[in-house]
């Protein structure tokens, strides 16, 4: 069942150095010297050896030479074991049936299960018969067998899905349930263009053959391929994929109830924008539909969670843990406590060196308004935290310390404050007004209008941006990142005892943005596609549930690449299956290795051939 | 020639020097007059009546025979020699076959030391007015000069130990039995032999003498190769009677070589030994005196 292959077979041209012994022992022949001797009688009686008998010992001794040199090509050759392609039974017939989005146009799974169940009543009388479905996943329905009543019932009870088409990893499960046995692939699809890419992995063995039947694809299709909340706005992104115009409606439904009805008239080939207001609507599962009567129906529906538990987390630490060292900052993040809003929490310096690190998991930006309390252990917590990506803000006011922050961001931020001495009073201005912080001031505007009378000073390190200046030119605020995480270093208090910032109008929409911007590295994510989650949750498109503390609502779409029906020739698929053969091609090679390390038949190869040298070592010794 | 026994000086002869003298005749005088010279004890005392000559005293003869009288008239010792007069008969058998033509590089072959010793012993029995035959044998017998203690008789025997050329195979005990059978009187049988054939039908011819009451003499007659299997490269090593090869590595075989040789040699003195056959084994590297002496020792047996 067995056959021995060869990793580096070239190694194996080093068996024709066993034509040097032979030769020698063909062509040179060494003549010992003939010694004329009476008392042969005596010697007779000795383990003398007879010619016969020592041309047998040299051609045992010609053949261990032989062997050994043969036993060091062999183990040179890396050998191993791998299972026979001839180790086949009965070839079989794999029906692939793909139950993507795109197979869910009026008709066309009717089309599929009556091209899968001709392939399976077609297929050689010889061949075992195996069901495959493909989606984002491939599953095997039903094994190979000769049990076609079965495939048969199986392919009756088929039903699209709304995962989104991938050819490599189908292909790869039919190779897999047919393991080394031959036979033929017959792939059931609508042959759309976006199954190629996504996975790339699995392979088409070369003794299998692939047909497709084609089911053919829509000649329209319109989609919601995003919706998302701008503000108070819901805004759902129409794709026609049509040659023509496309004129329809668009629902928006808030947790299945329907509270407005937009009309839409979409160019051929093009996107349009739906916005509507959902004003007063900041929890529940959001959905914008489509009227679409000849394309595909899964993706005519798109969903939007808007729950409150989707806002970042802050955390702040002050000097006392008081609500007063807050004060401000929390007036100004309370406005925001509509959808996009932020969940608040100020502790004390020794309360936040008691928390466990766990604690920090969720929480999008930490707040720094005061060092005091915070111990080595607290210390040691907030440097894993940036580390871990945390967003950081650093307000550089009276209670904040230095050394103790120096101290708790070595090795990680370069950046240092220090102490400074301010004479005069300072005005601050973006550097970078692109910058996200910045972005809704458009420019200096209110912003100027800020007085600073005591600033610290801000050691700029290389990796860090100044992306706001004083007007002297030293550092207002500093930005430096780590590798996933934003740590934000305001050269000022942010509660008015330094500057009158918290009460200027600009103050608000700072924190907002700054934490915002903190945040993002690690806002939870809210939307998935088909397929993302694991379970049957992730296998249908709407809301749902994820475990965990606190349990949130996530949304799960239809993946939009899935919308597009462009599609693919047969030979172009084929053309395809071909490149597939070359990756098959390394993986095989790969397997090999891998296969050729866990036998490590050259050691063998490698003992054998030293038994061989000794056998050969006495033999020869015995010959003199 | 004759060795003198002084202090510091070989006693012996040494066989290759002896075989590159002249003819057989002085070598067989050389060896034996040598020989009786050295002996401390004369051999001859009263084994004859006959005077036969005066000769001056040499150390080792028995002072008894030393002639008093010529020693008053001429104030030198003097010793009166006899000639003895047996009616021994005496049958020297030399082996001839091939295996005899063996002799390491430079020294003497078995053949060679087997004619000295043969002419060697036909000239002291001739001196001694025994009665000498002359048998060469191979696998069946080759010569046969008959017994006879005429003075003429040590010539022809000495030009056929001359002539002769090695035979075919060894086969001891057919000659032996011939021979055995054709002897009528008593008398004594020299076999000078490398006794390579089964010794069981060796010792089998041999008991046929004794059976008939025939002293016998065995000269087993060794080649120092043969004793030690000195060799060292693996060879080829050819049956110089049949010509068959063996392919042996020496140091791989010689211990089981010379085990064999042990057990053989040990057959023959305990077989031999036992059946009253004076046996001898001689490495024909030892001088040939150390064969002679056993002659004597028999022969003083006998008398």
């Amino acid at each position: 069942m067995f056959g021995l292959s060869f990793l580096s077979p070239l190694f194996l041209a080093g068996i024709a150095a066993a034509s040097i012994p032979i030769a020698i022992h063909l062509f040179y022949r060494r003549t010992e010297p003939v010694i004329e001797f009476a008392a042969m009688r005596y010697l007779r009686q000795a383990p003398v050896e007879h010619s016969r008998r020592r041309r047998l010992r040299e051609l045992l001794l010609l053949a261990l030479r032989v062997a050994a040199l043969c036993l060091l090509a062999f183990a040179f050759a890396r050998p191993y074991l791998a299972q026979s392609a001839a180790a086949l039974s009965a070839p079989v017939t794999m029906v692939l049936v793909d139950t993507s989005v795109s197979m869910t146009a009026p008709g066309q799974f009717e089309r599929a299960k009556t091209a899968a169940a001709d392939a399976i009543r077609n297929a050689p009388a010889m061949h075992a018969v195996g069901l495959v479905t493909f989606g984002n996943a491939a599953d095997v329905i039903t094994p190979p067998s000769q049990d076609r009543a079965g495939a048969l019932a199986a392919v009756d009870r088929l039903k699209p899905g709304a995962g989104a088409t991938q050819y490599r990893a189908a292909l790869a499960r039919a190779a897999e349930a047919i393991g080394d046995r031959s036979g033929r692939f017959v792939v059931v699809t609508d042959l759309q263009l976006s199954g190629w890419d996504a996975v790339d992995e699995g392979s088409v063995p070369d003794r299998v053959s692939v047909d497709v039947a084609d089911v053919g694809a829509p000649a329209s299709n319109t989609a919601v391929t995003a919706l998302r909340l701008e503000g108070t706005d819901a805004v759902a992104l129409v794709r026609n994929y049509w040659d023509r115009p496309r004129r329809g409606q668009v629902a928006f439904s808030l947790d299945g109830k329907r509270f407005t009805s937009v009309p839409v008239d979409v160019p051929p080939g093009s996107s349009i924008e739906v916005r509507v207001s959902a004003e007063g609507r900041s929890r529940g599962v959001l959905a914008a539909t489509v009227t679409d009567t000849e394309g595909y129906a899964a993706d005519n529906t798109r969903y939007l969670v808007l729950d409150a538990s989707h806002s970042p987390a802050v955390l702040a630490i002050t000097a006392t843990g008081q609500p007063v060292d807050v004060f401000y900052i929390e007036r100004a993040v309370l406005v925001a406590e509509e959808a996009g809003g932020f969940r608040f929490r100020a502790i004390g310096g020794p309360a936040f060196s008691g928390l466990a690190p766990e604690a920090l998991a969720d929480v999008g930006a930490v707040l720094v308004l005061g060092t005091r309390g915070i111990d080595a252990r607290g210390r040691d917590l907030l440097g894993g935290y940036v580390k871990s990506g945390g967003g950081l803000l650093v307000a550089s006011g009276p209670d904040v310390d230095p050394k103790v922050l120096a101290e708790a961001l070595a090795g990680i931020v370069p950046t240092l404050l220090e102490e400074r001495a301010t004479a005069t009073p300072l005005r601050f201005a973006p550097a970078d007004s692109r910058h996200p912080v910045f972005r809704l001031f458009g420019g200096v505007g209110t912003l100027a209008n800020v007085t600073f009378d005591r600033a610290a000073a801000v050691r700029v390190s290389g990796t860090a941006e100044v992306i706001a200046r004083y007007n002297d030119g030293t550092p207002a605020l500093v930005e430096d990142r780590t590798t996933s995480g934003r740590i934000l270093i305001f050269a000022s208090d942010l509660n008015n005892r330094w500057n009158d910032f918290p009460v200027q109008p600009a103050f608000v929409p700072f924190v907002h943005e700054t934490l915002r911007y903190l945040a993002a590295a690690r806002a939870p994510r809210a939307d998935y596609v088909v397929g993302d989650l694991p379970g049957a949750a992730g296998a249908t498109p709407g809301s749902q549930q994820l475990a965990g503390a606190p349990v949130r609502r996530v949304a799960v779409n239809v993946d939009p690449r899935e919308s597009d029906p462009a599609r693919i020739t047969a030979d172009a698929f084929r053309a395809g299956i071909t490149r597939l053969n070359a990756v098959a091609a390394q993986q095989a090679r790969a397997q090999a290795r891998e296969r050729e390390d866990s036998q490590r038949l050259w050691q063998y190869g490698l003992l054998l051939m030293i038994v061989s040298l000794a056998a050969e070592g006495m033999v020869g010794r015995r010959l003199g | 020639m004759a060795s003198q026994t002084r202090p510091g000086e070989l006693r012996f002869l040494d066989p290759a020097v002896i075989a590159r003298l002249g003819t057989l005749e002085l070598k067989a005088r050389t060896i034996v007059e040598g020989f009786l010279t050295g002996l401390h004890r004369s051999p001859f005392k009263g084994f004859s009546v006959e005077f036969a000559e005066y000769r001056q005293y040499m150390p080792g003869d028995d002072l008894s025979s030393i002639d008093w009288k010529v020693y008053a008239r001429s104030d030198r010792y003097y010793v009166k020699k006899f000639e003895e007069e047996t009616n021994l008969q005496c049958y020297l058998l030399l082996d001839v076959s091939a295996s005899m033509g063996y002799g390491r590089a430079g020294g003497t072959t078995k053949l060679e030391y087997g004619q000295m010793l043969a002419a060697s012993l036909a000239y002291l029995m001739q001196r001694q007015r025994d009665a000498v035959s002359l048998t060469t044998f191979d696998d069946g017998i080759v010569s046969m000069l008959p017994p006879s203690a005429r003075p003429g008789h040590l010539r022809a025997l000495l030009v056929t130990l001359d002539r002769l050329r090695l035979g075919k195979k060894t086969d001891v005990s057919k000659p032996l039995h011939v021979l055995a059978d054709g002897i009528s009187r008593r008398g004594m049988v020299v076999l000078i032999s490398d006794l390579l054939d089964d010794p069981e039908r060796v010792v089998d011819g041999l008991r046929h003498f004794r059976f008939r009451g025939t002293d016998v003499v065995v000269f087993h007659l060794m080649d120092p190769d043969e004793v030690t299997f000195p060799f060292e490269r693996a060879s080829k090593f050819r049956d110089m009677e049949v010509g068959d090869e063996l392919m042996a590595v020496p140091s791989v075989v010689r211990s089981a070589y010379l085990s064999e040789l042990e057990r053989v040699l040990e057959f023959y003195k305990r077989e031999l030994g036992s059946m009253g056959v004076d046996y001898r084994f001689v490495n024909t590297s030892e001088p040939l005196e150390f064969a002679l002496m056993s002659y004597f020792s028999n022969r003083s047996r006998f008398m």
